[in-house]
């Protein structure tokens, strides 16, 4: 299917011609020629023809005949591996000790997620959905503070223990808050893109960078975002992984048209459709779409084609929905990782030695950030009142908190259940009983 | 000054004090606003300040509620909030709640304005009042201004707040006239969020309302006074946070507690006064019992005699002002 590549361009027209060819000139204020041809246009095209998929490595890590490897020394490319390599190995951990709890993961999107954060710059303002937790690690949000957040203790500063695992969000990282409901962050993205290019210290230096699946391209805040992205013209980098599942609903029953790609030309968007396993391809076309973005102030497409190899999250079987074989088929064909790990070892820049001492190491710092992180109190009970309104705090939050405190002086002390409770609170809910 | 010239100089005011602020919505710019609120701000500020939308509501109220996000204050026009139900998970779910999400890291300076409740001859799907929808989230501030005055106050006080408010004009009382003071006319005008005000004191019943009902229920405490009842009249001003404590002192003094809103009954303003209320030490105060006095329990009707029918007009309050006195069934 890629021998068409750089011989057609990706278009919905069905047909390639020139103006000149139209005799009958255009429609007034446009450049639609007439015709008098009656031709219907689609992304579904009779002879099956789709957008192609931009890629750099072959199923074995090897650079394919006329490809372009993007710029990177060996420094950079192990750390690409290692952030790769981290994912997996954190989420297996959350899995088997949070089971009952709601922690995303991530296999088969390893690429898609640390290639393209690798391709941004990191003041760039990111804004997830819920896999993009590997844009955080490659700027150096750290274990500790990855745990402390899924755990919500005291040291989740992103959150209070006020978000559901994996809601992640950090200023200082540049990263957003993540928002539950599917795909608001889409036209939240393009005023984050309009307020950079208000502001004359980032603009054209920062874009607004915006995570989602096939899956929320569906929502009306998809449609609508990017719609307002390029009528208000921003420097917004809209990156979809289409990794062929919205938790059950298989992609074919949540479009028919070809991918998300088709969509970013009708609202004028330049577009790319890249091999979401294939993490040079990724960082090779997202940098590539960064700057376009940046230097144009415009909007840009970025379909990453993945596999989702795990469940959707912890309260998901997918077995339920696609053969066991299918999956098992797919983490050997296209491992994004085993990939990017073939290209290092061709490169002398990676050893079966230090693949060994890398798992061993990420292991052992996971384990190390969970048990010091399951250990740590939560923040003071009083936090459950705090940062609802900027400002003067309303009557109604002071009166909650001296009920509260009523309720605490009377029986925190003496009621056994609850003696138990305030001690998993930093200073036990003291501050209540003073 | 008319309530619509009273918005308008609040917007401009804000925006000359504070470049971040800025103005988008539907036909805000070139068009001067569907109600022309926005009137001469393209010509003042430029584009880059005064921004035409797409019509998509869940699509420029979440720009406007990422770019509050990234530091700036979006002024969001709704031509009416009836279409806002269309952006109310970023309003409700983004808008509302980040802050606290954030660990109070990420506030959310933004303001939804534009016309809310019944006009005249739109039917149901036009003529709801969302004060109820609104007030009920915390994390959101809720505004239903009545005058000129008020306008002026709270927008630029609800433009200057760091968090969302929800600012909800009244379509019918743009074009009327209200004198202002000349504290007022100050550029630097404020009302606090969150305070009621005693339009007109009385002692024998206390009349809240909000929005174009506070018109009635002077229009109404005139009337009583004829019959020689004295209504104390509280324009609530701010739905959320609510002023109980206004409104408990006056029910401490007139003993008696009608609530007029152009809203429905059900789970409304009225209903939330009334039961905080009764919850507390304003329980004991009460004479009679408390009543709401609202919209229909239907979607409002379009038929002019039929709408007229839908909502409170100045007699009904009257009537009920009398009978909270037991001067009328």
């Amino acid at each position: 299917m890629f021998r068409h590549l750089g011989r057609r361009a990706a278009s919905c027209t069905a047909r390639k011609r020139t103006y000149s060819e139209f005799k009958h000139g255009n429609l007034p204020h446009s450049h639609s020629p007439i015709t008098t041809d009656l031709e219907f246009f689609n992304s579904v095209r009779p002879d099956g023809q789709q957008i192609p998929t931009y890629r750099v490595l072959d199923s074995v890590g090897q650079p394919i005949d006329g490809s372009t490897v993007p710029e990177i020394d060996e420094s950079f490319a192990r750390k690409l591996y290692e952030t790769m390599m981290l994912l997996p190995t954190l989420d297996t951990l959350l899995y088997s000790v949070q089971r009952q709890g709601k922690i995303s993961f991530y296999h088969g999107e390893e690429a898609t997620v640390v290639g393209s954060a690798a391709a941004l710059s990191p003041t760039d303002e990111v804004l997830g959905q819920y896999r993009e937790m590997g844009v955080l690690l490659w700027r150096g949000f750290d274990l500790d503070s990855i745990m402390s957040q899924c755990l919500g203790n005291k040291e989740d500063k992103a959150t209070k223990g006020r978000q559901m695992p994996v809601h992640f969000g950090s200023p200082q990282h540049h990263f957003h808050t993540i928002s539950s409901p599917l795909a608001t962050q889409i036209p939240q993205a393009a005023g984050v893109g309009y307020a950079l290019k208000r502001d004359p210290e980032r603009r054209g230096k920062d874009c607004a960078v915006c995570y989602f699946g096939e899956g929320a391209a569906s929502e009306g805040d998809f449609h609508a975002g990017m719609l307002l992205a390029s009528t208000i013209p921003s420097p917004t980098l809209f990156i979809v992984r289409n990794n062929g599942f919205a938790i059950s609903t298989p992609s074919s029953e949540q479009y028919y048209g070809d991918g998300i790609a088709a969509r970013g030309p009708g609202y004028g968007i330049d577009t790319i459709r890249v091999d979401g396993n294939d993490i040079l391809a990724v960082l090779g076309a997202v940098r590539e779409a960064r700057r376009r973005c940046v230097q144009q102030g415009r909007a840009v497409l970025v379909e990453s084609m993945t596999y989702r190899v795990g469940h959707h999250s912890t309260s998901d079987d997918s077995f339920a929905y696609r053969a066991r074989q299918e999956v098992e088929d797919r983490k050997k064909v296209d491992n994004p990782v085993s990939r990017l790990r073939l290209f290092l070892e061709s490169r002398k820049w990676w050893s079966d030695d230090e693949e060994t001492e890398l798992k061993a190491r990420l292991k052992s710092e996971i384990l190390t950030a969970f048990k010091r992180a399951e250990n740590l109190s939560r923040w003071e009970l009083k936090e459950l009142f705090s940062d609802v309104y900027g400002g003067d705090e309303p009557w109604n939050l002071r009166e909650q908190r001296e009920e509260l405190g009523e309720l605490l002086k009377k029986y925190g002390t003496v009621w056994e259940p609850w003696k138990k409770e305030r001690e998993k609170f930093s200073g036990s809910g003291d501050e209540f009983l003073s | 000054m008319t309530v619509r010239e009273a918005l308008n100089t609040a917007i401009e005011e804000e925006m000359l004090r504070d470049e971040s602020v800025f103005v988008m919505g539907e036909e805000v710019a070139r068009y001067n606003g569907a109600y022309k609120v926005t009137k001469g701000l393209l010509d003042k500020f430029g584009d880059k300040r005064v921004v035409d939308t797409p019509i998509t509501e869940m699509g420029f109220a979440g720009l406007a509620v990422g770019a509050a996000l990234a530091g700036l204050r979006p002024i969001c026009e709704f031509m009416t909030f009836n279409f806002a139900m269309q952006a109310i998970d970023q309003i409700v779910n983004s808008g509302g709640k980040t802050y606290y999400m954030s660990g109070g890291n990420v506030p959310c300076p933004v303001v939804f304005r534009g016309p809310n409740g019944a006009a005249s001859g739109v039917a149901a799907q036009h003529s709801q009042d969302y004060c109820a929808w609104y007030g009920s989230i915390p994390g959101l501030k809720v505004v239903s201004p009545w005058s000129a005055e008020d306008c002026k106050g709270l927008l630029k006080a609800a433009i200057r707040d760091p968090n969302p408010v929800v600012f909800l004009e009244n379509e019918m009382l743009y074009g009327v006239s209200f004198p202002m003071s000349q504290e007022a006319l100050s550029d630097n005008f404020l009302l606090p969020i969150g305070k009621a005000k005693v339009e007109r004191e009385g002692t024998d019943v206390t009349i809240v309302a909000h929005s174009k009902m506070v018109t009635h229920s002077l229009e109404a405490a005139e009337a009583l006074a004829k019959e020689d009842i004295k209504a104390e009249v509280i324009n609530l001003r701010s739905i959320r946070p609510l002023d109980i404590d206004t409104i408990l002192k006056s029910v401490k003094k007139t003993n008696r507690l009608i609530i007029v809103e152009g809203g429905f009954p059900a789970f409304g303003v009225g209903s939330e006064i009334c039961a905080q209320i009764v919850e507390g030490e304003g329980f004991d105060y009460l004479d009679a019992p408390v009543e709401r006095v609202t919209g229909a329990d239907v979607p409002t009707p379009y038929a002019a005699n039929l709408e007229a029918l839908s909502f409170p007009d100045t007699p009904l309050i009257v009537k009920v002002a009398k009978r909270a006195l037991y001067r009328t069934n």
